[in-house]
């Protein structure tokens, strides 16, 4: 993986109301440059209305939430300052994944290398003309991550990428995301397997009904408890 | 390139890499030609029509035709979810709805000249020889613009309701519903049909053969403004609906 310098992510008394509901209550944290972080919290605690906030997918009602100190909507290459991985179904059932990386790059200026690389990197190559409509979960999530990795990105925003990967592709999933971050790279990645996420983070956020619970680097967080599993669970319940 | 550009050129690989979209494009460019050809081979030319006014009788048909392409094209980014992805890459919200509209615009644009002259061959080859005269070529550029506004409508419905099914009922509503319901319009009437876009054709085509109430009052060029306005009023709304919700 090339260094690349990172942007940090900031997101600052992020707030958003949706039907009624609280669904991020002045929610505050940093994802650092070079860093693995962790953002966990229950189905529906708003971590993925947080990621897409980030991305200005999610409008938010007051607060905000930068990338390198700017509105993502503001940088000339959005793909080249954060790449994400959002929902594995974000492909056209009728288009190969050649075309659907071809878009991505028509759409920043990035050359045909680009899909190359990409394919290449997700392991996805020999697969390029499938159409995403006859992909298995585990391919579309590669497809996402390529997705996410085609502009070279400073920053990599991963919503539940370990959803529907085999134990090998968790595994090469690991090395991926450990090598982004050794590269200077701002990694922010969402998931419900803890014992994954203990091999890979270097920070974790807590996140539940709308509020941070918890930010800290994984081993203060851990404390003296057995595990992040254990932990987790802990801080949770004594809500 | 410049990020519209680009974003442009985005919009067209997305057309091109599916093939029912594609498949969708040439069925509205050959909707025209063909329904005309029908016309004509069954007796519908008459002894004052010309090659032209022949080639524009399916345009209500092509009108419908562009105008469900376009709504699909807008529609099927949300069907799919593919919309997070695009937003991702350009979260600049009015340059890619820009370069939406742009897109699908210059493949109406293209797909309708091609219609509007493969129409009138069509005519012409099946016309009695030298009994009707070319007309005003001029009017076809009348049925290309129209075609243009129908898919730039499609387009912003499609982004307005978010569904491809119900965009398509729209913009056939709003092709359709002017003339048939033209009646409940009172004094409205001749402003309402004579700007919907396939009275607009037909004006140009036939010049004054419209009965009062279906002639815009302004003239057939006014009409033909007020379509394209009433086209980039829709687009400004959807603009204004896709920069404010959620993607």
């Amino acid at each position: 993986m090339p260094e690349r310098s990172g942007s940090a992510i900031e997101v600052e008394n992020a707030s958003k109301v949706l039907d009624g509901v609280r669904v991020l209550d002045r929610v505050s944290f940093t994802a650092e440059p070079g860093r693995v972080t962790a953002f966990l919290g229950p189905n529906g605690a708003g971590k993925s209305t947080t990621l897409r906030a980030i991305l200005g997918i999610d409008h938010l009602d007051s607060g905000r939430a930068v990338i390198g100190g700017r509105p993502f909507r503001e940088h000339p290459q959005p793909l080249q300052v954060a790449g994400a991985l959002l929902s594995p179904d974000a492909a056209h059932p009728a288009r190969s994944t050649r075309g659907h990386l071809r878009i991505l790059a028509a759409s920043n200026g990035l050359s045909r290398t680009a899909v190359d690389r990409a394919l290449e990197l997700v392991g996805l190559r020999d697969l390029a003309d499938l159409p995403a409509g006859q992909m298995s979960l585990g391919m579309k999530q590669r497809l996402g991550l390529a997705t996410a990795l085609i502009g070279d990105p400073a920053v990599v925003i991963l919503d539940e990428p370990h959803n529907g990967l085999d134990t090998a592709a968790i595994r090469w999933l690991r090395g991926v995301l450990r090598s982004l971050a050794d590269a200077g790279r701002t990694v922010l990645v969402s998931s419900h397997l803890m014992a994954e996420v203990e091999l890979i983070a270097d920070d974790v956020v807590v996140i539940d009904e709308g509020r941070i619970i918890a930010a800290d680097t994984l081993e203060r967080f851990l404390g003296i408890s057995g595990s992040l599993e254990d932990r987790y669970l802990g801080e949770l319940s004594s809500r | 390139m410049s990020r519209f550009t680009d974003a442009v050129a985005a919009e067209l690989v997305k057309v091109r890499t599916v093939r029912g979209l594609v498949v969708g494009a040439v069925l509205a460019t050959l909707a025209l030609p063909l329904t005309s050809l029908l016309v004509v081979t069954s007796g519908g030319l008459g002894e004052q029509d010309t090659l032209t006014s022949g080639a524009a009788t399916g345009t209500v048909v092509g009108l419908l035709a562009f105008g469900a392409w376009g709504a699909s094209v807008a529609g099927s980014e949300y069907v799919h979810r593919t919309i997070t992805v695009s937003l991702a890459a350009v979260p600049h919200r009015p340059t890619l709805l820009l370069a939406k509209l742009a897109a699908a615009g210059a493949i109406a644009a293209v797909g309708g000249a091609a219609a509007a002259l493969l129409s009138v061959l069509l005519v012409h080859s099946a016309a009695p020889p030298h009994t009707h005269h070319l007309g005003n070529p001029w009017s076809l550029v009348g049925i290309v613009l129209a075609f243009v506004a129908v898919t730039v409508v499609g387009v912003a419905v499609g982004v307005l309701v978010r569904s491809s099914t119900a965009s398509i009922a729209v913009v056939a509503a709003a092709v359709l519903l002017p003339k048939a319901a033209a009646g409940l319009l009172g004094g409205l009437q001749p402003w309402v049909v004579g700007a919907s876009p396939g009275t607009v054709v037909t004006q140009l085509v036939h010049g004054g053969q419209l009965a009062d109430d279906q002639t815009f009052p302004g003239g057939t060029a006014l009409a033909l403004l007020s379509m394209l306005a009433v086209a980039t009023a829709v687009g400004s709304v959807s603009a204004l609906a896709f920069g404010r919700r959620d993607g």
